[in-house]
């Protein structure tokens, strides 16, 4: 098709959110919280991500968060009931007076909860995200997700660690390149020993350096995850470049933290639009896509219990 | 006023872009345009969901196909925002979000005013409620375990224990429940209570002790924590603290989560110095009760400082500072009668203790 013939473009990414309109949303959702007696959680978090996501935008149009209190709401009591589950096989085998079996069991359990999680939690964030009312999807396994899960977190207890960097790698491998923007397809190329070279030296010299070198420590990090992503579609493809920094991460944090250490962490609101800003300032896109042609290939998909057991987790650093 | 404006139109199918021409029906509430194919379409107004975002005013339609305009004209977008204020078709949700920066300021300054009292008024009375209702043997088997932990790491001296038992015997220490006594062969200069009535003392600060009246203080001291479950209100408080903290705060913003729960760290520090206080009032009348001299508190208290000024024995540390506590004895000494009666038998097995 003549796509992939036309000439190389850049794209526009930008946030375009403001502190203070943040800021109205942290707080009438904290309120509703409180008052609530933290019942209004998800949807707290439904509008925050919309907010987020209204304000970004690609090519001058926004990109859009569709998931609802609701359907988070549903997903956290499936979660509670996942954990419940947990500690009733915890409890049952202790009962039985079998403390081993259940002690194994539940690891077992409880590490097999946390590829469901991050699953689903694609698959929800995915399908609930859309720019120009094109979705975006996870098209991964969750069966194979989670034997591949098993394989790696085996390899990393039997190497006491060492095997982590490659198991960071081939999980993000694995879900970035299982995302789907309409008929664009993700791509995300890591490479273990890289990232392990990447990590050794960054923390040898940010020890060396007293700290100083881990600004550019997460410069470098930051460049790996943004650089070796690209996005395909019919031979065309678009790639990210990082512009960012040591000096500029430098800049970031440390007025980060002033911030919120002299607003007693009201300024949560400014820090979070700066982070976001920052992200989109310094990432570059370029490539031969024509994102004025895209069409609509994924579905719907409404049930928010991996994000809730996510959440639970703590794994909302995962992407 | 503007009824009509070019629009960007999407399908929910692909990402082509098809301008429209978008007009607004204030007469059946509906928002009408025409698409390149001809569909005619007329959206009710109640149906569409609005938003103002930096890039314009976008509009959705439909559930599982999401049609979507984004509308640019800022007088066609002020006419639509008043056609929906007059129809009341603003959310609460979004009046409270237009309510404007001060307004927000001020409802976070007042939320963080209530749970700043909340905090210290309304856990700490929950929790000496809730106290009452838990059974003392929970509190026998908190000190089991948390002696079973321990036991294995701790050399009890059991001829200093069988003394200890004995002098403690001589004494009416106030309590309610059964204590029993250990002593613990180690140079560190401690002594703790347990929740099930055991008192440990390490034969590092008998050693630093000169008379027995000392040793009375102490005991005095540490059998107050039991006879006041101090242990219990002390897990109470902080298990509150961090439920209180984690329902109102945690979810809502991980920053006012990480400042809540260091302030409930510190909080739980001075309520321990309270419990220390009671503990040294407490003690101070088992003094009295049993015609001891309480200057033997005092002297224990400064002895301790003096002699260990690099590191505060770990039994005075978390605690309202070892000046104030001297102060605060030294007080009631003044301020108090009292009667001092010899104890020989104490005196006897005070000086075996010692040897």
């Amino acid at each position: 098709m003549e796509k992939s013939l036309e000439k190389r473009v850049e794209y526009a990414l930008n946030y375009n959110g403001t502190g203070s309109d943040y800021f109205g949303i942290v707080i009438v959702n904290w309120l509703l919280t409180v008052v609530t007696l933290g019942i209004y959680y998800p949807w707290a978090k439904a509008k925050q991500l919309q907010y987020i996501y209204n304000s970004t935008s690609l090519n001058e149009d926004s990109f859009e968060f569709h998931g609802t209190g609701k359907e988070m709401f549903k997903g956290f009591l499936k979660a509670v009931l996942v954990f419940m589950v947990l500690y009733g096989v915890l409890g049952l085998f202790m009962y039985l007076k079998m403390p081993i079996t259940a002690l194994l069991l539940f690891y077992v359990l409880l590490i097999a909860v946390f590829p469901i999680a991050i699953h689903g939690s694609y698959r929800y964030r995915m399908s609930r995200s859309s720019w120009r009312g094109i979705r975006f999807g996870y098209r991964g396994d969750r069966k194979e997700f989670t034997l591949l899960f098993f394989k790696w977190i085996f390899f990393t207890i039997i190497t006491l660690g060492i095997y982590g960097p490659w198991m960071a790698m081939n999980m993000r491998n694995y879900l970035l390149g299982n995302v789907r923007f309409g008929d664009v397809e993700f791509e995300y190329n890591g490479d273990g020993t890289d990232y392990f070279a990447l990590n050794i030296k960054g923390y040898l010299l940010t020890i060396i350096t007293f700290g100083i070198y881990g600004f550019w420590w997460q410069k470098e990090l930051f460049e790996y995850y943004v650089n070796n992503l690209s996005l395909n579609r019919e031979g065309g493809k678009i790639r990210f470049n990082s512009t960012a920094t040591g000096g500029d991460f430098f800049k970031l944090i440390v007025v980060n933290l002033l911030i919120l250490i002299f607003t007693l962490g009201l300024g949560y609101a400014w820090v979070v639009t700066r982070t976001l800003k920052f992200v989109f300032e310094h990432v570059e896109a370029e490539g031969n896509i024509n994102l004025d042609a895209l069409t609509q290939t994924e579905e719907n998909y409404k049930d928010a219990t991996g994000e809730d057991l996510s959440d639970f987790l703590n794994l909302d650093t995962i992407m | 006023m503007n009824n009509k404006t070019t629009a960007v139109f999407y399908d929910g199918n692909s990402s082509v872009p098809q301008q429209i021409e978008l007009s607004l029906n204030k007469l059946n509430a509906t928002l009408e345009f025409r698409i390149s194919d001809g569909a005619y379409y007329k959206w009710l107004i109640k149906e569409v969901v609005f938003d103002k975002r930096a890039t314009g005013l976008h509009l959705k339609h439909g559930s599982d196909i999401v049609q979507h305009i984004k509308i640019e004209d800022a007088d066609f977008i002020d006419a639509v925002h008043h056609f929906r204020k007059e129809n009341g078709h603003i959310s609460w949700y979004q009046k409270l979000l237009d309510l404007g920066f001060a307004a927000h300021f001020g409802i976070a300054v007042v939320i963080m005013a209530l749970i700043g009292l909340s905090y210290l008024y309304a856990i700490p009375w929950v929790a000496e409620k809730s106290v009452v209702l838990i059974p003392e043997e929970y509190d026998n088997k908190l000190g089991d375990s948390a002696w079973a932990g321990n036991e294995y790491f701790m050399n009890v001296d059991s001829k200093k224990t069988k003394l200890l038992n004995d002098f403690a015997k001589q004494l009416n220490l106030q309590n309610t429940k059964k204590l029993k006594f250990i002593v613990v062969k180690s140079a560190e200069i401690n002594a703790f209570a347990l929740p099930d009535g055991s008192i440990v003392v390490f034969t590092g600060i008998l050693e630093e002790m000169k008379n027995y009246d000392e040793l009375v203080g102490l005991l005095g001291h540490e059998a107050s924590h039991v006879n006041n479950r101090h242990s219990m209100k002390m897990l109470c408080r902080s298990l509150s603290g961090y439920l209180f903290i984690s329902v109102i705060l945690g979810d809502a913003n991980g920053i006012m989560a990480t400042i809540g729960d260091n302030v409930n760290s510190f909080q739980s520090l001075s309520f321990s110095r309270e419990f220390e206080h009671q503990a040294d009032a407490d003690g101070f009348k088992i003094l009295l009760v049993n015609k001891v001299n309480p200057q033997g508190m005092s002297n224990l208290f400064k002895r301790l400082k003096q002699n260990n000024f690099v590191s505060i024995p770990e039994f005075l540390s978390s605690h309202p500072v070892t000046e104030n506590r001297i102060e605060f004895i030294d007080k009631m000494i003044k301020n108090q009668k009292f009667q001092k009666v010899n104890h020989p038998q104490l005196e006897s097995l005070f000086a075996e203790l010692k040897q």
